[in-house]
């Protein structure tokens, strides 16, 4: 039985560790290695025996597929390429190529330099689990093998994040990934075509939220950022080179055009420069607007934002700086931070979430007091602020995403099975198709009917429309023929064909059913009535009376014969071929009806 | 410019919060659970409508460090599907029971939903006597060990039933016909009624029908259609009802004597409602003398009633809600109307309002007469 089965590999409920393995049409595909970031030991990393104990990972698996650059879908990608050992092709789009080993880097440095972790994956598995990777444009449909092609989607979320289509045969998968249904101020929405694949896999986490809309969030954010400097004093954003800190500036400089605001804001030095780098690189992964006004002016080049010199975050009075690394835990940002963290009149906002250990993750869990390098603490009296910028699809969206679609069935991922019955409902009645919560480690097998392309000999072809009625396009018609299967291909040729080719002999089945009436005349009068019966009934049909007195319907014969006993009763010998036992029976039943009195 | 982008930039100045939330389907109800949660329930007659139990974002019920929780996001916990318009939900207190009316108006249905699972499924249905077809009754509930649903689309088939046997506690026993447009349990044993004439009363359930009531020979002249609030109890010093009609007039009734108003005022809105079935008058149980309306185009409007004395006189809000205007990003070729409002329970100057658009908005207004 055909089927298409699916594991997700991660254990746990919580997000991150995204892993699933998909089986479909003999092809094993792996989709994401995430990493999961609140975790220090094995815990972090998706749950791969499953497959290994399949024998080398390398032979199981076709290919290995990243969806985007976020740590906790690809963080584990070079410990399983390097350290638990894979050589095939790992496929991603060009700007997840370019970003993922910077930000697997980065965490690689906080990971063994700064928390001095000893089983971990080094700078050179990063370059060398970099080397397998097949990059991959949106909507190019790429050939893995001779059977297994896979498509890139746009999914906006961040950067360079893809949906991809992995298709064997007539049978296909999509998985999204993460996604982002509403555009946002520098990518767009994620869009798919009626692709109609068998299954949709997609994420489920804010599958039972109603997210709050972004122009809330930002005005929030503004709302933070202007008190701060009315007041005087100044605000931190720790940010990574790539991803929120592009919008944020966007959205800052605008709301300073607006405002006619003159309080400086700084961006670290370097971070504008990488910035335009891969924005210029990738400018077709950024929205409509940005790419219109990249021609006019460079989005990037702001107007109101300048690079920062370490010696501003001495001067008096209100700033904001966007500076990295993100997560506060080195570097520039945690300078400044040191800086200003005694004032109240201050703040820190962060974007995003904190890796443990880290000082962005401290403050975040509400430390007030740290402990730095020489034993000096650092007294926290600037305020913390925690604010959500990811953009990921909520319930409208995924419903939206499954009417774009149009799968068969639909898998959702990282949720709570028990939480999540009314969503699956929802899908359900909505879409009218089965909808699936695997539990991790759990697989779910889906069985599936392939459609198998078949090519018909042109003169069997000919044959049947020869046969009278026209095909009618909705209406199953019944045609014989031979299925032939040589190599890979099908063929429908009619029998003598078959049998010429098979050099075999043609063998004849015909049936006979006798019917009994009641009629004392003679043989030749029952015949006679019979061929009037027929002929007035049967206007479709071909019906003769033969010279001999036997009456024909089509290639079928009917004759009368006496009964050997009772003179007042006559036999029809009704005899046809296999190929007309419709037709055969039909004309059986209808003559042992009885025949319409004769005028005398 | 975007004229939604200049709101929001100026509601920066105008609101301490504020939320936006785009449900799949417009609500007329906003029915509290505690003071974490809300139901919502969909009101449309050709397809099926999805009932909503949403939690509000953590952000809001915390009280210290508010801002290390960055989710500003409704979680669904429960959802459910009515076959038909729901138009008003109460919720069972203490219990995980729900009532809804709505149409077709011969019955109630009385939903459950559970600890283990997100569902809430149609447990009875409460036959109630209407027969015509766009009338519907009114709900609410007296919640005790054995809760009574209160219901009724006239005065004349006004009854309590006992939630679980279904056996009818009470019922109004009189022959006037008058359509009802509001129930509101006070406490224990005693309810208020508002007609769509604008005949208000107070009824003890320990009695046989004798409310305190405002009979006049001017209710229900001119085609106006009327709703009502009690604050708080209905009882003791202060206690006061809110009327307000579909012209725009807010009167202000002391529960001691309903047939002479204490104030009567005209309020600045579009008149008359585009659909009176929607006027909704609240007070505030943070503030004192603190109301809100809505229910005559897109807006939400806060009055403060302290200084309302005599008949006639003009007023201008406190604070009007715009949000639902200005958000409206041409979903809807007719401007949105303000379908429900509601305060929160416990922050003072929170709000929710939806409106026809779907759109669901959670605001903290700025009292700019403040001078701190």
């Amino acid at each position: 039985m055909p089927e298409i089965r699916v594991t997700p590999l991660g254990a746990g409920q919580d997000v991150g560790r995204s892993c699933i393995l998909v089986s479909i049409a003999g092809k094993n595909v792996m989709l994401d290695c995430g990493m999961h970031m609140g975790f220090n030991d094995d815990r972090r990393f998706p749950d791969f025996s499953y497959i290994t104990q399949n024998g080398r990972l390398t032979d199981f698996l076709d290919c290995v597929i990243i969806s985007h650059f976020h740590l906790d879908h690809c963080g584990a990608l070079p410990y399983f390429s390097e350290m638990v050992g894979y050589d095939g092709p790992i496929y991603m789009t060009h700007p997840t190529q370019a970003i993922c080993p910077i930000l697997l880097e980065d965490y690689r440095k906080i990971a063994v330099d700064k928390k001095g972790e000893a089983n971990f994956f080094t700078s050179q598995m990063i370059k060398d689990c970099m080397k397998k990777v097949v990059a991959v444009h949106l909507h190019q449909t790429v050939q893995v093998d001779d059977e297994l092609e896979i498509k890139a989607y746009y999914a906006g979320h961040v950067l360079g994040a893809a949906m991809f289509q992995i298709k064997v045969g007539s049978e296909s998968v999509v998985y999204t990934g993460d996604y982002n249904m509403t555009p946002d101020r520098h990518l767009g929405a994620a869009w798919i075509d009626k692709c109609r694949p068998n299954l949709l896999i997609t994420e489920s986490t804010y599958a039972t939220t109603i997210r709050d809309s972004k122009r809330c969030r930002e005005r929030d954010f503004l709302k933070k950022v202007h008190e701060t400097v009315e007041r005087g004093g100044k605000v931190l954003i720790p940010v990574f080179a790539l991803g929120r800190a592009q919008e944020l500036c966007i959205l800052l400089e605008t709301f300073w055009e607006r405002m006619n605001l003159k309080v400086p804001i700084y961006f670290s030095t370097g971070l504008t420069e990488k910035a335009n780098h891969y924005y210029k690189l990738f400018i077709t992964w950024t929205n409509q607007k940005i790419r219109k006004t990249f021609v006019q002016r460079n989005m990037f080049e702001f107007k109101h934002i300048k690079a920062f010199d370490r010696a501003f975050a001495d001067n008096p009075g209100p700033m904001v700086v966007f500076a990295t690394p993100g997560m506060l835990h080195a570097g520039q940002s945690l300078q400044i931070f040191r800086k200003w963290a005694g004032n109240e009149k201050n703040m820190v906002i962060m974007p995003g979430y904190c890796v443990q250990g880290t000082v962005g993750h401290k403050i975040l869990s509400g430390q007030r007091k740290l402990e730095m390098e020489g034993r000096q603490v650092l007294e926290v009296k600037m305020q913390v602020e925690y604010m959500s910028f990811s953009a990921h699809a909520d319930a409208k969206g995924i419903m939206q995403l499954v009417g774009q679609a149009e799968p068969e069935r639909v898998l959702l991922v990282h949720g709570e099975a028990k939480k999540m019955e009314f969503l699956r409902q929802k899908i359900e009645q909505e879409f009218r198709v089965s909808c699936y919560m695997p539990a991790n480690g759990e697989t779910v097998t889906l069985p599936t009917s392939p459609s198998i392309p078949v090519g018909i000999s042109l003169g069997l072809l000919k044959r049947e429309m020869a046969q009278g009625l026209l095909p009618e396009a909705k209406k199953p018609r019944l045609l014989h023929g031979t299925l032939v299967m040589k190599d890979s291909s099908f063929r429908l040729v009619s029998s003598e064909q078959a049998l010429k080719e098979l050099g075999l002999a043609e063998h004849q089945l015909r049936f006979t059913c006798r019917v009994h009436l009641q009629d004392t005349r003679k043989e030749q009068e029952t015949a006679l009535r019979v061929y009037s019966h027929l002929k007035s009934t049967l206007k479709d049909h071909c019906v003769q009376h033969l010279p001999d007195g036997s009456v024909t319907v089509e290639s079928i014969l009917i004759q009368a014969a006496a009964h050997s006993e009772d003179p007042g009763t006559k036999v029809l010998l009704v005899s046809w071929t296999y190929q007309d036992e419709e037709l055969g029976s039909f004309l059986t039943a209808l003559l042992k009806k009885g025949l319409p009195q004769a005028p005398s | 410019m975007d004229p939604a982008e200049d709101w929001l930039v100026e509601s920066l100045r105008l609101y301490q919060d504020f939320h936006a939330f785009d449900l799949s389907g417009a609500t007329r109800v906003l029915e509290w659970i505690g003071d974490k949660g809300v139901f919502v329930a969909g009101y449309e007659s050709l397809k099926k409508n999805e009932i909503l139990h949403l939690i509000l974002p953590l952000r809001l019920s915390v009280k210290e460090n508010q801002g290390l929780f960055p989710e500003r996001d409704f979680k669904v916990r429960h959802g459910g599907f009515s076959d038909g318009s729901v138009f008003d939900l109460k919720y069972v207190p203490d219990t995980r029971l729900l009532v809804t009316s709505g149409l077709p108006g011969c019955y109630l249905r009385v939903w459950q939903f559970a600890e283990d699972s997100d569902v809430i499924k149609p447990v009875s249905t409460i036959a109630v006597p209407e027969k015509q077809g766009n009338f519907w009754p009114r709900v609410a509930v007296f919640s005790s060990v054995a809760p009574g649903v209160l219901h009724g689309s006239r005065l004349s088939d006004l009854k309590i039933v006992d939630l679980e046997s279904q056996k009818v506690m009470y019922s109004s026993g009189i022959s006037d016909s008058e359509e009802l447009s509001s129930l509101q349990v006070l406490d224990a044993d005693i309810f208020a009624f508002c007609c769509t004439s604008g005949h208000l009363g107070i009824v003890d359930t320990r009695q046989k029908w004798a409310p305190l009531e405002n009979i006049s020979p001017n209710l229900g002249s001119g085609g106006e259609r009327w709703c009502a609030e009690v604050r708080g109890m209905g009882q003791g010093p202060g206690s006061c009802i809110a009327s307000l009609g579909s012209e725009g007039q807010l009167r202000l009734l002391d529960t001691r004597d309903l047939c002479h108003p204490i104030s009567s005022v005209q309020c600045p809105v579009s008149t008359p409602s585009p659909n009176p079935e929607l006027l909704r008058v609240s007070w505030a149980p943070g503030l004192d003398n603190c109301l809100a309306i809505s229910g005559f185009d897109g807006t939400v409007q806060v009055y403060d009633v302290t200084s309302w004395d005599g008949m006639g006189i003009q007023v201008e809000p406190l604070f009007t809600h715009r949000g639902h205007i200005f958000l409206n990003e041409n979903k809807m070729d007719t401007a949105p109307q303000v379908t429900t409002h509601t305060w929160h329970p416990c922050k003072p100057r929170t709000l929710l309002s939806a409106a026809s658009d779907a759109s669901l908005h959670v605001w903290d207004w700025v009292d700019l007469r403040a001078s701190c």
